[in-house]
């Protein structure tokens, strides 16, 4: 099994999914001959040809409409947007044709596309490429909103998304890309989609996250155990539909929750997570639920991007706070 | 002579402004001294001398905008070479450090062609044809190693590092900052083998771990690159090793792991076997409930978790010393209510142990409820809550020598009379002032606010034209407001516009302190416990009768001199016999 970084594993996905299925096709601003903006494409249109991995024009509203007429006459596009700042005039063919297409012709056409994106900060790139608006996506009913965290999960979740039969947003935390890898059979097997996956088990408190952001996480668990705080740690992976299960479940036994988002705070995935945990296991709750999230102001370029994105330290603060609360 | 030329000052910004010079031509420079304070978008930064030397010449004037990259001073080295040097390494790695490019990225397009040492421009990712040197890192001579960075090449996008393919000598830059380099076009020559003994291209190990290096896809910014090798986790479920997806997927089709038999490598249990499991089985079973073992919940009653209520139920028998375990659930679900928990009170159920013993005293359970702040305490909070947000505090002390006061002084009288004189001397502290607005009223009277200590709280009432009233007259109107306020007569206007304040504190007890000044006021001296001193005198040692004086004032009305003047002034009229 070849150990490959979260990119890598975008990229095979794609292969495995071009080589099994002729209705496969790649597009988007450079994906062609220059292999993507950050290469996950890489290596594609020299094995499958100009027709299916297609570069296309700056233009991208184009690219999103294009994929539209595409997946309801029957094909499954892949479209990539360089950086998800770069989305907004594709928000339109995706909110307004994508989104609501099944629903519109009564379930006679529907739109199996795919759009990727790269999200998230702490690369130091310059202004409106590091954002996180999931949330923008996660509020339209119809789009299906997908972000890995890990090798693993990037390959296992494209496949799904690719495969599913309605339109996925599928972004990218671009920070992780290649901070990590993992042994990653391409045996073309999927992971399911609309749920969450417990990656550490513990009996005091839920941590909550999804994206990048898992990574720090993940290390918040590790020194809260050190300090004798069982955390259990659950990645959301799908922010939109929500399986809101698992979390009260989770929230149920350690009756305590603690949301970490890179995200602005207000009006985000984590507010509805939350809102979902008031409803559903406020019997069983212990402490306020907690929050740690961007700011409520535009992501800062790189020089206060790591005051703006929560680090492991705000995340054990605030599970420390949730903890002590009476 | 060098000259040094304005380095990028980290924002890949493309100019900056001189604010000041802090060198002047002539003047002797030690290395990292500051020289000059820029201006950025971004901010002011001190600009460091990269060498020792005398400035010979200072290219602009303050306000003059300096382009990134332009001769900003000349510096006598005392080196013959006339070499325009660029701002360069340790002096700026910090600002180097902020637009340091994908870390260990290699070029795709970049590479050292065979043994003639010539290193091409890469194509820096965004399959943009060329690249403007802003800087170089590096001189003629310099010996490279693998990956430090060599030049900053600005992009249509960015400003990338671009990193030495490989240890060397650098035996030739093609092109000064600025020029535009062809993405493919020479770059950087190496020296040839033998060269300071640097090792080179030819060096087998290094070209061939080149080739390997993988294109990182450098583009705006950096992407952190790690090597760890890692996997998806795994758990223990119904005694078996299972991945998060492998459950997950399993609670998904609710099928029961524990009636899985796993196909995979060493019997795990694979999505196919999850899949299979969940389409054997019986259509009726949909409402099977998923039998993962929830975490085992505690039998222990004083396990919160173990009854249902609402954070407002639990938030009521805390108040009320209940334990959960004595209520009993009557609400939906089987969930406590307030109600239980009321019952559970009222029936004088065993309240809920505040100290766990095994042995030894009986158990005490103590209830103390919050009560609202209000009256003149809500309105000390508030006015404390306003000089804390705003006043920038500076507290002066010191002592006045009373041992020749006659038996009987009226110790208060006394402090209200060296306030009004002092204020005489320095008005700057008799004044109000409005920070918002950057106001200062300097007041021709003196009205002293004077802290008196009641059960109900702190109440200030004002004694007015302190400066023309006599010691009889002072104590006089002072024992009149005393009296109102015991009597709480006081009227609100009788505790409005002092305008310097005093706090007695020795009263009680307290030798020095500090005391809060009061917005829109600016100063108040607080007075501590008088104590009898042994003191070192032309005479020698005496006994002495010393008052200590605490003097705060706002330090964005008044400044040091001012405060200690007024304070000086407040000592030597403490000081008269009489």
């Amino acid at each position: 099994m070849p150990a490959v970084t979260l990119i890598e594993a975008v990229t095979m996905a794609m292969a495995y999914e071009l080589e099994h299925d002729r209705d496969v096709v790649v597009l988007g601003e450079d994906v062609g001959v220059n292999g993507g903006v950050f290469r996950a494409t890489a290596g594609l249109q020299q094995k499958f040809g100009k027709e299916r991995v297609i570069d296309t024009p700056l233009a991208e509203s184009m690219i999103a409409g294009l994929s539209v007429g595409m997946a309801t006459q029957g094909m499954k596009p892949v479209a990539e947007i360089q950086f998800l700042g770069f989305i907004f005039s594709a928000v339109d063919q995706l909110f307004t044709q994508a989104a609501r297409m099944r629903n519109r012709t009564r379930g006679r056409l529907s739109c199996p596309m795919v759009v990727r994106a790269p999200y998230g900060g702490g690369i130091h790139a310059p202004e409106h490429h590091s954002e996180s608006t999931e949330a923008l996506f996660a509020h339209i009913p119809g789009l299906k909103v997908v972000i890995p965290s890990n090798p693993s999960r990037a390959y296992g979740l494209l496949l799904a998304a690719i495969r599913d039969p309605d339109p996925v947003i599928f972004l990218e935390p671009k920070r992780v890309y290649r901070l990590v890898k993992h042994e990653v059979e391409d045996n073309g097997e999927a992971y399911p989609l609309e749920t969450c996956f417990v990656d550490r088990e513990g009996s005091d408190i839920t941590l909550i996250s999804w994206g990048a952001m898992m990574h720090e996480t993940l290390l918040a668990a590790e020194q809260l155990a050190q300090e004798g705080i069982s955390a259990e740690v659950i990645d959301v992976a799908t922010v939109a539909p929500l399986d809101v299960e698992t979390l009260v479940e989770s929230v149920e036994k350690t009756g305590r929750a603690l949301i970490v988002q890179e995200a602005p705070k207000s009006g985000a995935v984590g507010s509805e997570i939350a809102a979902e945990l008031a409803e559903k296991a406020i019997l069983h709750l212990l402490a306020p639920i907690g929050r740690v999230s961007g700011y409520d102001t535009v992501m800062p370029y790189y020089k206060l991007e790591k005051q703006y994105m929560p680090g492991v330290d705000r995340i054990v603060a605030k599970a420390k706070e949730l903890m002590e609360y009476v | 002579m060098k000259t040094f030329k304005l380095p990028d000052l980290g924002e890949g910004l493309p100019d900056a402004e001189i604010v000041r010079w802090l060198v002047a031509e002539g003047d002797t420079v030690k290395l990292d001294q500051p020289m000059v304070e820029m201006e950025t978008a971004k901010a002011v930064v001190e600009v460091p001398s990269p060498f020792t030397g005398t400035i010979v010449k200072l290219h602009g004037q303050p306000g003059d905008v300096i382009q990134t990259g332009a001769p900003l001073v000349d510096i006598d080295d005392g080196s013959d070479a006339e070499a325009a040097i660029p701002a360069e390494g340790p002096k700026f790695q910090e600002a180097a450090a902020s637009v340091q490019p994908a870390a260990s990225a290699s070029q795709s397009g970049g590479s050292t062609s065979g043994n003639s040492s010539v290193f091409h421009l890469p194509d820096l990712g965004e399959g943009l044809p060329e690249a403007e040197i802003v800087r170089w890192l590096v001189a003629t001579g310099d010996t490279v190693k693998q990956d430090q960075p060599m030049v900053e090449m600005e992009t249509a996008k960015a400003v990338v590092e671009v990193p030495a393919p490989q240890s060397g000598v650098i035996a030739e830059l093609h092109g000064q900052p600025g020029d535009i380099i062809k993405t493919g076009a020479p770059l950087v020559t190496f020296g040839s083998i033998g060269d300071k003994g640097a090792s080179t291209v030819s060096e087998a190990p290094v070209e061939a771990e080149e080739t390997k290096r993988e294109d990182a896809g450098t583009v705006v910014g950096s992407v952190q690159v790690g090597n760890t090798i890692a996997s998806e986790s795994e758990h223990q479920v119904a005694g078996k090793t299972v991945t998060p997806v492998i459950r997950a997927l399993a609670k998904k089709l609710k099928v029961d792991l524990a009636e899985v038999t796993g196909s995979g490598p060493g019997g795990r249990i694979t999505q196919a076997d999850v899949r299979a499991a969940a389409s054997n089985k019986p259509g009726s079973d949909k409402k099977a409930t998923v039998s993962q073992p929830r975490a085992a919940v505690s039998s222990a009653t004083d396990d919160p978790l173990r009854y249902k209520a609402s954070p407002a139920v639990r938030a009521l028998a805390n108040r009320l010393g209940v334990s959960l375990a004595a209520c009993s659930p009557t609400g939906k679900k089987g969930s406590i209510t307030r109600d239980d928990v009321r019952r559970a009170a009222g029936s004088g159920a065993q309240p809920k142990p505040q100290v766990r013993q095994d042995a030894g005293l009986p158990n005490v359970s103590v209830t103390a409820s919050p009560e609202p702040v209000r009256g003149a305490r809500r309105a000390m909070a508030n006015a404390m809550t306003a000089s804390h947000a705003s006043v920038v505090p500076v507290t002066l002390m010191d002592d006045a020598d009373i041992s020749a006061w006659p038996k009987g002084t009226d110790a208060t009288a006394r402090m209200l009379r060296a306030i009004a004189r002092a204020a005489a001397v320095e008005p700057a502290l008799n004044a109000w002032f409005d920070g918002e607005r950057m106001e200062r009223l300097v007041h021709p009277t003196v009205n002293v606010g004077i802290a008196v200590d009641t059960p109900e709280g702190l109440y200030v009432p004002v004694l007015t034209h302190a400066e023309r009233r006599d010691l009889s007259g002072l104590r006089q109107e002072l024992d009149t407001l005393i009296g109102k306020v015991r009597d709480k007569s006081i009227k609100p206007q009788e505790m409005q516009g002092a305008s310097i304040s005093l706090s007695n504190f020795g009263t009680i007890a307290g030798r020095y302190g500090t005391p809060i000044v009061v917005p829109p006021q600016v100063a108040i001296l607080g007075a501590g416990r008088y104590r009898e001193d042994l003191r070192l005198t032309e005479r020698g040692i005496s006994k002495c009768r010393m008052l200590p004086l605490s003097l705060s004032f706002d330090h964005r009305a008044c400044t040091g001199g001012e405060g200690a003047r007024f304070l000086a002034a407040v000592i030597a009229d403490l000081q008269l016999p009489q």
